[in-house]
């Protein structure tokens, strides 16, 4: 009996001991978040700067934990919106990383439950006119006009192309490979030397499956940093059987 | 009893005495110290046998996206077709995509303090060898040096450049966090590193050391990268903190200067290798070139042997077909396979009529058979219809029963009608003995690719000498890796002369080059910079440079636009008992997209966090 009280003793004090080494992790949690949308610049239409999932994102850069933290993305979502509702709260500095628009300053701003920031973006180019017209019973053909917002200093362009598939989430990396990147046109060419004929292009996409319904839409893609393009609206389309 | 104490007090202090002599601080029994290392040459080579294998060479055990975060020398490491050409188009494998752009992280800056250790260490016992040795082992160690320096520019650019050794506490923790240099300066120090080694060195070494031209051909090779860098890194590049100061990119007036050394180094070369030619058969020749251990081509070689230890590696059981029923190997896969845009670059295969209709073939052998292909080609790939080890390389991709139309039609159609197989016992319906895919063919897309994919297998390495298939399994393999060979070093300097416009002197060395290769010579006015490189991604096919030369020439962004490799196929057409071959996208049609920002992979991010001043990270990470 006595043993036993001398082994709880030693167990209950070997538990206090160790316990007392634990420090209380009082930080608080992921509190935090951050959302907003993009919207074309002196508008509020999401659509024509809408890109697909992944394309560009938003870059957060945490300031009063590290003077070189490391980056975290918040991809921008194809509805024209990002959103992270998992953040510490703190300082950040918040970029645009990618994307076919002309720059946008980093601007540093104080994150905490519920902060909104949304963008107003300028894309190099606007496919605006955008129009998908059945030519026979599998074929499409794709016509749109390319205007440029701001006229100077656009990067090359090196290809259009359409972008098909079934679902209305449609765009670079999400995209039926045989009627969207197959059908990609070569363009390599500055905006400066473009003729009235390519920005009024027509793109045609062949050998669509007979009853199916496709979403499709179009890109124009750039020579910069991560040759972004910039895309058109979506047009659902129902081949006949 | 007075007497005994007395003679027990004296013993007692004497052992107090004794025992006061002996020394508590005695060196390890386990540890080999420096006095002991440094002693002589045995020493020396325990010491540099360490630094020889873990040298980064991408050898057949290469991994280019790592394997638990290491990528070279791994242990155990038997997936030989993990190979930087199958995530590029040079082939294509089992990466799905550009699995192998961020790299593995590779760090090497213990190993580099080793060979820094060495080079402060060994003249502190210079009274322990004789005549020039110690000169030359410094010589030796700046070649180390910069071998580990040249594999992580070609990958981060500018990184820290590390003289000496570091040593904590000595030293505090910020002047250990060394910022990066510019990625001018880091080659211009592989530059004279090498050039330290070539002054230093003997002009012999015994096979896998360096000597003088070792240094000299690594150094070809070093400055035509930097010099392409500067060149062409200046029109295609990400902008970025770390471009702005200097940490990722060269400016484009000092490519003359890159590329003018790397010629000068390859002209040291001049008469002390050459190109192999032991056999009048140019492709019997080209085959045993990777074979034949005593090459006078061979500049460093990494060797493999049986034994204890054993260094062994699994090339020929993972590149050829197994079949999953031990075909042409006793064990293990293949899993990368040629793509017909390699194989095109010898020359456009043409297996169609003038009408658009697929030419007939008797057999397989008869695509390669008397049509005058290259020689070289032909030792580098495996064609349908070749032999290994007794057994044909027998491929289908499946069986027409009867074929009309052209080519071109044939492969746009939703439906075919061709009948495919997923294993090597299904016969064609009522002929037991037509194998639908052959012994040795491929697989339906939605099968497995232990198979080839493109109609095409690797012969470069093959060791078709040893002819018992039970003999091909894991870890059986033992042929040398050529990191540096004569080939290559003609190739640096062709390309760099080309660059500066020194025509004649390229000519010389593309003839020579296409000479041995059975391929007909070039004129001056074929001297291009395409030219050049198409030549060098045919004699270095498969050799694990074909990664580095496209991101180098600033070309994988355009060439890996979302891109897909063809295949060849062959197919069977029944009833007329013939072969036709299809030009179409591989079975699996994969999908390679090469990020601008791979040009550069990013800075480890354990190491960012360890040390702040290696920011900024390269552009776009």
């Amino acid at each position: 009996m006595k043993l036993q009280i001398t082994t709880i003793f030693l167990g209950v004090s070997m538990l206090i001991a160790g316990g007392s080494c634990i420090k209380k992790d009082n930080y608080p949690g992921p509190n935090a978040s951050l959302e907003g949308s993009f919207f074309l610049d002196g508008t509020s239409s999401k659509t024509t700067v809408q890109t697909c999932t992944g394309n560009f994102s938003v870059r957060l850069e945490q300031l009063n934990w590290s003077s070189t933290p490391t980056p975290q993305d918040i991809p921008a979502k194809y509805d024209g919106t990002y959103q992270n509702t998992e953040l510490f709260s703190g300082h950040y500095r918040v970029s645009l990383k990618g994307g076919a628009f002309w720059p946008v300053a980093p601007t540093e701003i104080d994150i905490n439950k519920g902060a909104k920031l949304d963008f107003q973006l300028t894309p190099y180019l606007l496919l605006s006119n955008f129009t998908a017209t059945m030519v026979d019973s599998t074929t499409l053909s794709l016509q749109f006009n390319m205007e440029a917002p701001i006229d100077g200093g656009i990067p090359t362009i090196i290809e259009m192309q359409p972008y098909v598939n079934t679902t209305r989430i449609v765009g670079p990396g999400a995209s039926i490979f045989d009627f969207s990147d197959a059908n990609k046109k070569p363009i390599n060419k500055e905006w400066a030397d473009m003729t009235a004929g390519d920005k009024a292009p027509e793109i045609i996409v062949k050998n669509l499956i007979r009853g199916r319904t496709f979403y499709v839409r179009v890109g124009v893609r750039f020579n910069n940093d991560d040759k972004s393009s910039n895309l058109s609206e979506v047009i659902k389309i129902d081949v006949p059987k | 009893m007075r007497h005994m104490k007395k003679i027990f007090s004296i013993a007692i202090i004497g052992l107090v005495f004794l025992t006061s002599c002996q020394k508590l601080d005695i060196k390890p029994p386990n540890v080999l110290s420096d006095d002991q290392i440094f002693a002589n040459s045995a020493g020396i080579d325990a010491y540099l046998a360490q630094v020889y294998r873990k040298l980064p060479i991408e050898d057949f055990t290469y991994r280019p996206a790592g394997r638990d975060g290491n990528g070279f020398n791994i242990h155990h490491e038997w997936e030989h077709f993990y190979h930087a050409g199958g995530a590029c188009g040079e082939m294509v494998g089992p990466y799905g995509g550009m699995d192998i752009g961020g790299g593995f992280g590779y760090w090497p800056y213990a190993d580099i303090r080793d060979v820094n250790y060495f080079m402060e260490t060994l003249p502190k016992y210079a009274r322990n060898f004789a005549g020039n040795t110690v000169n030359e082992l410094i010589g030796e160690a700046h070649f180390l040096r910069a071998f580990y320096y040249f594999a992580l520019a070609k990958r981060y650019g500018g990184i820290p450049i590390i003289r000496n050794v570091q040593n904590y506490p000595q030293l505090s923790i910020e002047e250990l966090r060394v910022p990066r240099n510019k990625e001018e300066d880091v080659w211009n120090f592989i530059g004279d590193d090498l050039d330290s080694a070539y002054n230093g060195m003997p002009e012999t070494s015994v096979s896998g050391r360096a000597n003088k031209y070792v240094a000299a051909a690594l150094k070809s090779r070093a400055m035509v990268y930097a010099g392409s860098i500067a060149k062409y890194g200046s029109v295609n590049f990400v902008d970025g903190d770390a471009r702005a100061q200097g940490f990722v990119g060269i400016a484009a007036d000092k490519a003359a200067g890159f590329y003018q050394k790397a010629v000068d180094a390859a002209k040291l070369l001049d008469g002390h290798y050459t190109l192999y030619r032991k056999n009048a058969n140019k492709l019997t020749n080209y085959t045993d070139l990777f074979l034949d251990v005593t090459s006078p081509e061979n500049i460093l070689t990494r060797d493999f042997y049986a034994g204890e230890p054993e260094r062994m590696h699994s090339w020929d059981a993972t590149m050829s077909p197994n079949s999953g029923m031990n075909y042409m190997t006793g064990d293990g896969l293949s899993r990368c396979y040629p793509t017909l845009e390699t194989v095109e670059r010898f020359g456009v295969l043409d297996v169609t009529n003038p009408d658009g209709t697929p030419r007939r073939y008797n057999s397989l052998a008869d695509l390669w058979q008397g049509q005058n292909l290259e020689p070289r080609m032909l030792a580098t790939v495996y064609f349908p219809g070749e032999s290994l080890r007794g057994k044909l390389f027998d491929i289908r991709r499946g069986i027409y029963p009867t074929f009309s139309g052209t080519a071109a039609a044939e492969v746009v159609k939703t439906t075919r009608t061709f009948l495919p197989s997923g294993d090597h016992t299904t016969t064609y319906p009522g002929d037991a003995s037509l194998v639908i895919i052959g012994n040795a063919g491929m697989y339906p897309s939605s099968g497995s690719d232990d198979n080839t994919r493109t109609g095409f297998y690797v012969r470069k390495y093959i060791n078709y000498k040893e002819t018992d298939i039970k003999k091909i399994g894991l870890f059986s393999s033992t042929t040398h890796w050529i990191e540096l060979r004569y080939a290559e070093v003609l190739l640096n300097r062709a390309e760099a002369d080309i660059e500066t416009n020194q025509l004649d002197d390229a000519l010389l060395c593309l003839n020579d080059i296409r000479d041995r290769a059975g391929a007909p010579a070039l004129t001056l006015a074929d001297m291009t910079p395409d030219v050049v490189r198409n030549e060098r991604c045919k004699e270095l096919a498969f050799e694990n440079h074909y990664w580095w030369d496209i991101k180098r020439w600033r070309i994988a962004d355009a060439l890996l636009n979302n891109a897909r490799f063809k295949a060849l196929m062959p197919y069977f057409i029944y009833d007329e008992k013939k072969y036709i071959f299809l030009k179409e996208p591989e079975s699996f049609q994969r999908n390679y997209n090469f990020d601008k920002k791979f040009y550069y992979e990013p800075i480890p991010g354990g190491e960012l966090s360890k040390n702040p001043n290696l920011y900024p990270n390269n552009p776009n990470y």
